[in-house]
């Protein structure tokens, strides 16, 4: 079997922050990201769920080394490059790329949507500068809007619009991995659909692999294959998606499905509300589980944080 | 949305609409005209002393702005010291701003020790007075027109880097610059084609703000003998030599004087103008 | 907050330190001593002995030492131009005049702005604020011996009813106190205005007006209290500009103060009482920043508690 395309091992993030208290009172360390492994195999999508807070833009961020790990390591089809420096990374960079949630800021307001897509082109100097333009204009096609957007500016157009520029932007270069950071939590319901099958039409054809963050679990349900679910800064659960829906056995994953709004009234649930003290006394305590909370296997590719009990 | 419009299309539909600093505007450009086109529209040279047997008369139809002591026509002298006003202004401003860019650019985007640095540079000059500063430079090197535009674009570049520094601060963590690292692209590929193209406007108000600073120092040092030197016209020294004569010969003292207020003036409201039409966040600092 | 003043006194040391070098060899790079002139003749053995009395033959930081020793202790040396007195006492004779001057024209410039900037914010768009702005413009922009020379050529010459120069008589202080004043009221109008309107705009006002307070109480309890602070803190430095300010007031109108000295220090290349003067006044404006941004952490709760490094 070939090495999963993107994989994360022990990852972690520690950031200090300065206590309170004048000069000589230190730091306080926060613990973002602690120790998050993740496989996410070819021509699949991952969810990472969680709260805000929870580490998982985080994790997005330091898997395409835009923050640099504290400790772990992270493999593009099976290579190391957790300590490449710039220049030896920017080959990589052509196999991994991101979305971003907010979509008006991660537009150059300057810059009209051909030079936009044709950025990446250009960086890597891929091509002459009309065939950079004639690409950009055939993928801002691809994503459905008209060659005539190239001469456009982005704040001529909707968030959906802008959103699709940016998809196509992150995918000029065939990338292998996407990294997308909750791509439609800014969206309207029905431009969000629009987007949703936008990527998947896209990850079928390009055999894309992509690890979608959100907190909006109806949208991973539809698009994703595996969920892994983040609870201050740790993985708590991972499973099939179907698997998460149907059998989850950590009470933050519980207390995430319960707050799936339901459109038939006979089938809601009482909803429970956890605080972060009762979530972490609820850890599963599983026989043969270790003495400290760790992911623990339930059932072939079913993980839950459990401790001896 | 049949045609497509840049972000500058807008900036200068607001500055349309602001009156005071569209009127600056062709005021300005009247003079930066009559400055190039000077030998066009001038009887004599800046330094001919033609006219010494009528030296000291009053405007008249010939002379619109009278003669000098030395005999010269006054007129001619006015607009030729638009010239040097101007030429400073605008070289200082020029300078001012290619020193400010890249130490804005770099204090916003690094941060840390070198925006530290950096800021301890702008401290240095705003707590020595620029005009003490440039007295003392003036008379170590005996003033004339480099000595001039150096000193105003030292102290005109702080105005600039501060605006760069904080607009590329604010953009750094914007998400398109973080979309650019995710593609590889170097520090200062990012600085160069996303924060500069995007603090457009504030370096141009910090260049056209700078002009009239650079034109008050020329002034100011010419009007204490320190500046351009004679006979090469400069508005501030007309205006020394205006105040001997003022209680009988009124037109070599006005006439420099309403010429520098004119231009200066034109000159800043030119700048607010800009600066609101292109910064609308800017507005009333 | 002990720690942001402690920050600021040794940056502000540190830059002190740094313009008196740059003072220092800026003076002595320049060929040419005080007794090189043609107008006073001596040999050179008479040359090269006051050279030794006034230490002119010693290296170049022996000099700079003993200079800076002597600052710590207010002694600033014997001024070339007058050697029968010290710096310190030419600076006691001619200090007076210019801050009469300055003075009172900073405090007659400052209310009178601020109450010109009130009513302007209070009056938007009409024509009194027109005026307000077009007369603070004019006074922002236009150098102060233009100003000069304008009220000089109405007053004097044309309607003859005040002095053009002069100390003697209280009466022909009005011109150049007129003249001075024209910088502090155009700054305080501009910023007063800009600051009032700022805070009138702030929702927290349409708070009050909607709980049915007086229009007079909201200006003066709580417009002019959030307004005041960009307010205090341009005050002193300001006040120091006093002493640069002046130079081309007393210029104008032959005020026999600070200004004459350092014009006449410059010609004849006196460098104690020069760099005495640069250096006192870098001092004054380095401690009128470091108390102004005091005043501000102290007024301004956000600063106070952390924010701004």
């Amino acid at each position: 079997m070939t090495a999963p395309v993107l994989e994360l091992r022990n990852l972690s993030k520690t950031f200090q922050l300065p206590r309170k208290g004048g000069w000589f009172a230190g730091h306080i360390d926060h613990h973002a990201v602690r120790d998050v492994s993740l496989t996410l195999p070819r021509n699949t999508i991952l969810g990472l769920v969680g709260e805000s807070g929870s580490g998982k833009s985080t994790t997005g961020l330091m898997t395409m080394r835009l923050m640099e790990p504290t400790s772990g390591r992270i493999l593009i089809d099976g290579a190391d490059i957790t300590a490449l420096t710039p220049a030896e990374l920017k080959p990589y960079r052509r196999q991994m790329q991101i979305v971003f949630q907010d979509s008006y800021s991660a537009l150059d307001p300057m810059m009209t949507l051909a030079r936009i897509v044709a950025e990446p082109l250009h960086i890597h100097g891929i091509g002459r500068a009309e065939e950079q333009t004639e690409q950009a204009l055939a993928m801002l096609d691809r994503v459905g809007l008209h060659r005539s957007y190239g001469q456009r500016y982005p704040h001529e157009l909707s968030g959906g619009q802008r959103q699709r520029v940016a998809i196509a932007r992150a995918l000029i270069l065939r990338p292998q991995v996407l990294v997308a950071d909750e791509p439609t939590s800014a969206l309207d319901v029905s431009v969000k659909a629009q987007i949703i099958n936008l990527l998947l039409d896209l990850q079928q054809e390009m055999g894309l692999s992509i690890l979608f963050i959100s907190h909006d679990l109806s949208v991973v349900r539809s698009l994703t294959d595996r969920v892994a679910v983040m609870f201050n800064g740790r993985i708590v659960e991972t499973a099939a998606t179907e698997t998460i829906f149907s059998d989850a056995r950590h009470p933050y994953t519980q207390g995430l499905l319960s707050a799936i709004p339901v459109l038939n009234p006979s089938d809601r649930r009482p909803r429970r509300f956890l605080t972060a003290d009762e979530i972490e006394r609820g850890i599963p305590r599983l026989p043969g589980a270790g003495p400290t909370p760790a992911l623990h296997q339930v059932s072939p590719g079913h993980l839950v944080e459990a401790v001896a009990g | 949305m049949s045609q497509t419009r840049s972000p500058l299309y807008f900036a200068l539909r607001r500055f349309a609409d602001n009156k005071a600093a569209v009127v600056s505007g062709i005021i300005l450009g009247v003079i930066l005209l009559m400055a190039i086109f000077a030998p066009l529209i001038t009887p004599t040279g800046y330094a001919d002393q033609d006219y010494l047997t009528e030296a000291l008369s009053f405007p008249s139809s010939q002379h619109w702005m009278g003669i000098d002591d030395l005999g010269r026509d006054f007129f001619t002298r006015i607009v030729y010291g638009a010239r040097v006003s101007l030429s400073i202004g605008f070289s200082a401003a020029l300078f001012a701003v290619l020193i400010g860019i890249p130490l804005g650019a770099i204090a916003g985007f690094y941060g840390g020790w070198a925006d530290w640095i950096v800021m301890r540079l702008i401290e240095l000059f705003s707590v020595v007075p620029p005009l003490l500063a440039a007295m003392l430079l003036g008379a170590l090197t005996n003033g004339g027109f480099f000595t001039i535009v150096l000193i105003a674009s030292l102290f005109g570049w702080v105005q600039v880097c501060l605006l760069v520094r904080a607009q590329v601060k604010a953009f750094r963590e914007k998400e398109f610059v973080r979309a650019a690292q995710a593609l590889g692209a170097s520090p200062g590929y990012i600085i160069r084609r996303h924060l500069i193209p995007n603090s457009i406007s504030p370096i141009i108000v910090g260049f056209v703000l700078a002009i009239p600073l650079a034109m008050m120092l020329e002034a100011s040092l010419s009007f204490l003998g320190i500046g351009v030197p004679p006979p090469v016209p400069s508005w501030g020294q007309m205006i020394n030599v205006g105040m001997d004569f003022m209680y009988f010969y009124w037109h070599l003292a006005v006439f420099p004087t309403l010429a520098l207020a004119v231009t200066v003036l034109a000159t800043t409201l030119l700048g607010d103008g800009l600066r609101d039409a292109l910064d609308p966040t800017l507005k009333g600092r | 907050m002990l720690r942001y003043i402690i920050g600021r006194l040794l940056s502000i040391l540190l830059t002190f330190f740094v313009v008196s070098l740059i003072v220092f060899l800026m003076m002595h790079s320049v060929p040419g001593g005080p007794f090189d002139g043609n107008d006073m003749p001596v040999s050179d053995a008479v040359k090269a002995k006051l050279n030794a009395s006034l230490g002119l033959d010693k290296p170049l930081y022996e000099q700079y030492l003993r200079y800076m020793w002597g600052v710590l202790h207010f002694d600033f040396g014997v001024p070339f131009q007058s050697p029968g007195e010290t710096v310190t006492e030419l600076l006691a004779r001619a200090w007076p005049p210019s801050l009469i001057l300055g003075g009172s024209g900073v405090l007659i410039g400052a209310p009178l702005g601020i109450l010109m900037g009130m009513a302007a914010a209070l009056r938007r768009n009409t024509w009194f604020d027109y005026l307000v702005s077009a007369v603070s413009t004019l006074g922002l922009t236009i150098p102060v011996f233009v100003i000069s020379m304008m009220l000089i050529m109405v007053f004097s010459v044309w309607l003859n009813w005040l002095p053009a120069g002069g100390w003697e008589k209280p009466y022909s202080w009005i011109l150049p106190i007129t003249a001075y004043a024209a910088v502090p009221m155009a700054t305080y109008a501009r910023y007063t205005r800009s600051a009032m309107l700022d805070v009138m705009t702030k929702p927290f006002v349409t708070v009050l007006r909607a709980k049915g307070l007086s229009e007079r109480r909201i200006i003066f309890q709580h417009v002019l209290r959030n307004a005041a602070l960009p307010l205090v803190t341009v005050f002193l430095p300001m006040f120091i500009g006093t002493a640069t300010g002046s130079i081309f007031v007393e210029a104008m109108f032959r005020v026999p103060g600070l200004g004459a000295y350092f014009v006449s220090s410059i010609e004849l290349r006196d460098y104690p009482l020069e760099m005495s003067l640069i250096l006192m006044i870098t001092m004054m404006f380095c401690v009128a920043y470091l108390i102004s941004d005091i005043v501000y952490a102290l007024l301004n709760p956000r600063i106070r508690f952390g924010g701004k490094s």
